[in-house]
């Protein structure tokens, strides 16, 4: 496996700098079925007062397919290694670690294993662990998870489609420029199936309370990926956390109520 | 133009009948439709999909489209269906599992739009939903056929390459690689390590790191490997599963952030003997076409590593004397070509020692062979245990031997000699008792002025020498010098 040394970091994760260059930096972590698209409404929102980072992880949205090794995401400690190398390779210190979904549980694994990098950590509907356990109501059984593979098997025929470049250009969201177009909220279907199988079997119960970072969660109402004795459960784990519940209903807020997102992330911060 | 093309030309009926009630094609049209606010609430939904789920309008409207869905449809409609319409404002035939009111599902294809609100409020999300069961059937059919197809095309291309990988491995070390590499790349293992059986049974690290810290590089007795070995099984240790049972391993594979082990034990055959760890940084189940592949890669491991080491017992023995392990005729001559040539090039000095054991007849005539082998072995042990680091000793005769002694000058040798004489005279205790032996020795020297002699010359001179030890009375070194 190559070491980080030897991979231009920033081109494999399509990474993507903005705001203020001498700003506290603010990395922005999607999860499982998008790509740094996610951000979108959120990110420009900082770029005022932080240097701001978005990135693709590999396998969705720019990233470089051909750095996908199946070894190394095995496990959510691949993905947390490339945040870890990405913060390397801008050097980036005192850094806000904003992770949505799966990512949240990402940043955790990276927070813990180089805590030195990271300022705070904001974890957007985190669950550490979808798969009810005696004891543990994550809200998915096995079964369910398999279900899932179903439906991303099911959709697979028109994920093709949807690789293709997209028609843009929706008269009544004039936000949403030309530059979304091949590489729009795309995800290699194979990759996605692996991924989908290494977010939601894992368990990452046991790191969170070896979280040192100041955490802020949100916790969305009516989610139901991450539903909100979740959301309590990582609260109650992670020494000193704050846990502030969102209007937002679903499991992105960041789309559905991004102004939301970036007030209760700016007050957290303040 | 036919007859009733030609009357309608001519206005004599009426044109074809068109939807008299959009209420009633919203209604009942050939798809389902419905209409949710932006967070997925049911406003309108129309007879069509109520008739395909067996719902009734109170149900559905004021509820959530999401919880209309198979848990595993709703994790897919909140990561993938709901963000990618948010962003782009559309989404054509995604493919959405829905529950019937009677818990059966409906597989459907589901074209959505977001209608933006006038005054640019919250919008709406129109659908069209249809029923994609025969379509959908199909495709899974096929999806799965090729899936099939494919895990057995891949099951295969694994030990095709593990087969390639282990065939071009000349050592037990390029071997070991191989292995590691095939069973990482076979499960998608974060890393995996080998170790192989010496002699005398215990495992030592040759490809890797053991994966959960052990510090040196010999598999405990207790360890993973090890187990696999006695059992002769795959072994896999999760490790919630043996949090209990073995806190300390638990606590190490935890550090190492590693969630299961397997361990997989190379069938003996013959002295071919192994273990390959392959570590997982999650939790892994293995079903038993997983752990067939295990073992059919290792049996092909086995196989590979009986062939190596075949082949180095084979290069030893054409190159080593069997009895006493020194090197043998062969290996001499191949050598004392080499020093001669390095001597040639650089003008050193080059020293011959020949070696014939005194009395060594009388053992064998009156002890047995058994005995005359025994002082031979010991013999070779001391000759081993005095030479220099850099001197190559050999057995060329039955008691006869020879050291090679490289840049070395007459009196050098002459020292090493008389150690060596010094060392064979010590009384055979434990081995022959009450017997002792000596040994005759000849030292042919090449100081390095003028051109190196030839390898025979250089024998031909150190065993004359040698002779002329005998014939002095036995325990006697002598050195000429060409």
């Amino acid at each position: 496996m190559a070491s980080s040394g030897e991979v231009d970091v920033l081109h494999r994760n399509n990474v993507k700098i903005s705001g203020k260059p001498d700003g506290r930096p603010i990395v922005f972590a999607h999860g499982f079925g998008c790509s740094q698209e996610m951000w979108r409404l959120v990110a420009p929102a900082f770029e005022r007062d932080h240097l701001v980072v978005l990135f693709d992880h590999v396998g969705a949205g720019g990233s470089d397919l051909r750095a996908y090794d199946r070894s190394r995401y095995d496990s959510l400690h691949g993905y947390a290694d490339d945040v870890l190398e990405i913060l390397d390779a801008l050097d980036l210190h005192d850094t806000v670690y904003v992770g949505h979904s799966v990512s949240a549980m990402v940043g955790v694994l990276a927070a813990t294993s180089r805590p030195q990098r990271f300022g705070a950590l904001v974890l957007v509907g985190p669950s550490p662990r979808y798969i009810d356990e005696p004891g543990y109501r994550g809200g998915f059984s096995q079964a369910d998870i398999d279900g899932l593979l179903d439906a991303l098997d099911a959709n697979y025929l028109g994920w093709s489609s949807e690789l293709a470049p997209a028609i843009m250009g929706n008269p009544d969201v004039p936000e949403l420029g030309d530059e979304l177009t091949a590489s729009f909220c795309s995800v290699d279907p194979a990759i996605a199936r692996h991924f989908a199988r290494v977010t939601f079997t894992s368990d990452n119960r046991e790191d969170l309370r070896a979280v040192v970072s100041p955490t802020l969660i949100l916790q969305c109402s009516d989610d139901i990926i991450a539903p909100r004795a979740v959301g309590e459960f990582v609260h109650r784990e992670i020494p000193g956390s704050r846990l502030v519940q969102l209007a937002a209903t679903g499991h992105c807020p960041n789309l559905s109520s991004p102004d939301e997102v970036v007030a209760a992330i700016t007050d957290f911060l303040r | 133009m036919t007859d009733a093309a030609g009357r309608r030309a001519h206005g004599e009926i009426g044109p074809p009948a068109v939807e008299s009630s959009f209420e009633d094609l919203y209604e009942h049209a050939p798809c389902g439709h419905l209409s949710t606010a932006s967070d997925g609430t049911i406003l309108r939904v129309n007879s069509t999909f109520l008739e395909w789920t067996g719902y009734s309008v109170d149900q559905l409207v004021g509820s959530s489209f999401a919880d209309l869905l198979t848990p595993g449809g709703r994790i897919f409609a909140e990561t993938r269906y709901l963000p990618v319409l948010r962003l782009e404002g559309s989404v054509k035939e995604v493919a959405l599992p829905v529950r019937r009111a009677d818990g059966t599902t409906l597989p459907t294809l589901v074209n959505s739009v977001v209608v933006e609100a006038a005054d640019g409020g919250p919008g709406l999300i129109r659908s069209a939903i249809f029923d994609a069961t025969s379509r959908q059937d199909y495709e899974l059919d096929l999806l799965n056929a090729r899936r099939r197809a494919e895990t057995s095309e891949e099951r295969v291309r694994v030990l095709q390459r593990a087969s390639a990988a282990f065939l071009a491995s000349a050592s037990e070390a390029a071997f070991a690689e191989a292995l590691a590499g095939s069973m990482q790349e076979a499960f998608a293992a974060t890393a995996a390590a080998v170790y192989l059986a010496d002699e005398s049974g215990r495992l030592e690290l040759v490809a890797g790191a053991h994966p959960i810290g052990v510090a040196d590089d010999v598999e405990p007795d207790d360890g993973p490997g090890a187990e696999a070995l006695r059992s002769g099984r795959v072994l896999v240790w999760s490790r919630s599963g043996i949090r209990d049972g073995m806190p300390t391993a638990a606590q190490a594979m935890k550090e190492a952030r590693f969630e299961t082990l397997t361990a997989t034990p190379l069938p003996s055959a013959g002295t071919a003997s192994g273990v390959v760890l392959s570590a997982f940084g999650r939790e892994r189940t293995f079903d038993a076409e997983a752990i067939a592949l295990h073992e059919a890669i290792a049996r092909q491991a086995s196989e590979a590593l009986a062939r190596i080491r075949l082949q180095s017992r084979l290069e030893r023995m054409a190159l080593y004397d069997q009895l006493t392990g020194l090197a043998n005729r062969q290996l001499l001559k191949t050598r004392l070509g080499e020093v001669l040539a390095a001597a040639r090039r650089e003008s050193g000095p080059t020293a011959l020692v020949v070696l014939d054991l005194d009395g060594f007849k009388a053992v064998n005539d009156r002890m047995g062979h058994m005995a005359g082998d025994a002082v031979l072995r010991e013999i070779a042990d001391r000759l081993r245990s005095t030479i220099r680091p850099g001197d190559v000793a050999g057995r060329f005769g039955g008691d006869e031997f020879m050291i090679i002694c490289e840049n070395t000058t007459a009196a050098s040798a002459e020292a090493v000699a008389d150690r060596l004489r010094g060392a064979i005279n010590l009384p055979l205790t434990g081995v022959l008792d009450d017997f002792s032996i000596s040994a005759s020795i000849g030292v042919a020297v090449h100081d390095g002025a003028g051109s190196a002699p030839a390898a025979a010359d250089l024998f031909a001179a150190a065993d004359a020498a040698m002779f002329r030890s005998k014939h002095a009375g036995k325990d006697v070194t002598t050195v000429v010098v060409l």
